[in-house]
């Protein structure tokens, strides 16, 4: 990757740092909506290669299950803590099982799987995607008249749209497990109350919701990703750059685009 | 004149390949500053010259990977095989695979895909490799591989980016073996960018050395060994003293 001049004509500019920032942020994005287009395209037209779907959602969400596992246990157990703590204090601990699952489903789910497939997929993505351009694979696919959107791209962006869901919606089953402990232990409470009060609080929309901004987490990681591998060149100090820029670029999406989806269904009016 | 040259002169009359003033430059550097040359079925080219001198970047023009910036590049077919420098071969993908990729827009039979790889990997003496993956083999298998999967289809253009380069000799001349009988048996037209010099002795028809972005000379490979060309006397035999300044 080259690195952009900060100084011109002998003068420090350091203007021409953000210029250089901002330049490749949007060349990114553009990238981004492109190969999306390109990606759509091709599933429209059925081009699919099913097997490789069903490889790369065991890579995607098979593999993912315990690291989401572990982040979403102990996050619920955190938030419910302080949760219950705030809600024993008002003597609201029957509402604690409702508050906990509202965050779940509406924020924490979504955030902690997408943050998770993020690191885990996103960088490994990017990584694999930059050492094929590097060493000529994308070249040598091109050179045989396939579209590396095609072979590449489809099946991780549909394994990525099947999985992304499944990981948040177990995100957020984990996340009660982890209340339901804490209601337990921190606040008395039984399992059937806490259970009750989420069955009160949670509608219809949530879910509706929690679907939405899984699909949105799953075309950010995807798409962000390979196109940050398949647009670098260069050498192996490379591929470390792609990787922290995938990372970077698709977590600051994810947590962009959750906040916009929130807005737009939740904002009061 | 026997069956097989007159069947070569036949094909030979309208180049398979035709390249006109080509220019392409990067980041401000010119790279090729008008570059010419033809090549006809059953002939081999070398294009060879000091490293860094643009002559991968003429095979990346060739096959479409690249756009020129000025000129003309007439491929009289699309079938054409690339031979990459670094093998590319797809790390995940085993030989069978690699090959049968290759041929996925042909639309063959399964029993029809089944020969041809076997027929191109048994040609490259890689039969028994067939369902091993790109890590599993040494350097030279992985370049064969890559031969037999440029060939798989009998492309009618064949593009070698480098070849021998990093092979030990032993290998450089199975390599240049294989090179001299496909152009027997598949009489495709074939360019070969190399610095190597037994490579292009061995293996090509016509020569042209570049030299900053330019052909400066051209001819029977046979002959630069004798030639009073300061260009390719001192190319050919490796001086320091002539007119390229490599730095």
């Amino acid at each position: 990757m080259q690195q952009q001049p900060v100084i011109k004509n002998g003068i420090f500019k350091p203007y021409l740092i953000f210029e250089a920032w901002f330049g490749s942020g949007v060349r990114l994005c553009g990238q981004t909506i492109l190969l999306l287009f390109h990606t759509i395209r091709y599933i429209l037209q059925g081009k699919i290669d099913w097997p490789e779907v069903f490889r790369q959602s065991n890579m995607i969400g098979v593999k993912s299950f315990a690291v989401v596992a572990i982040t979403a246990l102990f996050t619920g157990f955190a938030m419910s803590l302080q949760i219950a703590r705030e809600l024993v204090l008002f003597g609201a601990d029957t509402a604690i099982g409702g508050v906990v699952s509202l965050a779940l489903i509406r924020e924490i789910g979504p955030i902690t799987a997408g943050v998770m497939v993020a690191g885990r997929v996103g960088s490994a993505i990017a990584a694999e995607l930059t050492t094929m351009m590097i060493t000529e694979q994308i070249d040598a696919l091109k050179v045989m008249r396939i579209d590396p959107a095609q072979y590449l791209v489809v099946p991780r962006y549909l394994a990525g749209v099947f999985m992304m869901p499944v990981l948040s919606i177990y995100a957020m089953f984990i996340g009660l497990f982890a209340g339901i402990l804490i209601a337990q232990s921190a606040a008395n409470l039984p399992m059937a109350t806490f259970l009750d009060s989420v069955k009160q609080t949670i509608l219809d929309r949530d879910f509706h919701v929690h679907f939405i901004k899984s699909f949105i987490n799953a075309t950010i990681i995807i798409m962000f990703s390979c196109a940050i591998g398949l647009s670098t060149r260069g050498g192996a100090e490379d591929v470390g750059i792609a990787t922290t820029r995938a990372i970077v670029w698709t977590m600051t999406m994810i947590f962009v685009f959750n906040y916009i989806v929130t807005s737009l269904t939740y904002a009061p009016r | 004149m026997d069956s097989n040259q007159k069947r070569k002169n036949e094909s030979s009359k309208k180049p398979k390949v035709q390249v006109e003033d080509l220019h392409k430059s990067f980041n401000g550097k010119q790279v090729l500053k008008g570059v010419s040359f033809e090549v006809y079925s059953g002939e081999t080219l070398a294009i060879i010259g000091p490293s860094g001198c643009g002559k991968s970047t003429i095979l990346k023009l060739l096959c479409g990977l690249l756009q020129p910036d000025k000129g003309k590049v007439e491929m009289a077919t699309d079938n054409i095989g690339l031979v990459f420098q670094g093998s590319a071969l797809l790390n995940s993908l085993t030989v069978r695979q690699n090959l049968s990729l290759a041929l996925r827009g042909h639309k063959l039979k399964r029993n029809e895909e089944t020969k041809k790889i076997e027929e191109k990997l048994n040609l490259v003496g890689l039969k028994e490799q067939i369902d091993s993956y790109p890590s599993q083999l040494s350097g030279g298998q992985q370049k064969r591989t890559s031969f037999a999967r440029a060939i798989v289809y009998d492309p009618e253009i064949i593009l070698y980016d480098e070849p021998t380069t990093g092979l030990d000799p032993v290998m450089s001349t199975i390599i240049e073996d294989y090179m001299i009988e496909l152009e027997s048996k598949l009489h495709a037209a074939s360019i070969v960018v190399t610095h190597q010099l037994s490579t292009w002795t061995r293996t090509a028809d016509r020569a042209v050395l570049l030299h900053d972005g330019k052909i400066v000379w051209q001819g029977v490979p046979q002959e630069a060994m004798n030639s009073s060309d300061p260009f390719i006397k001192q190319f050919a035999h490796a001086s320091r003293e002539g007119p390229m300044e490599i730095g």
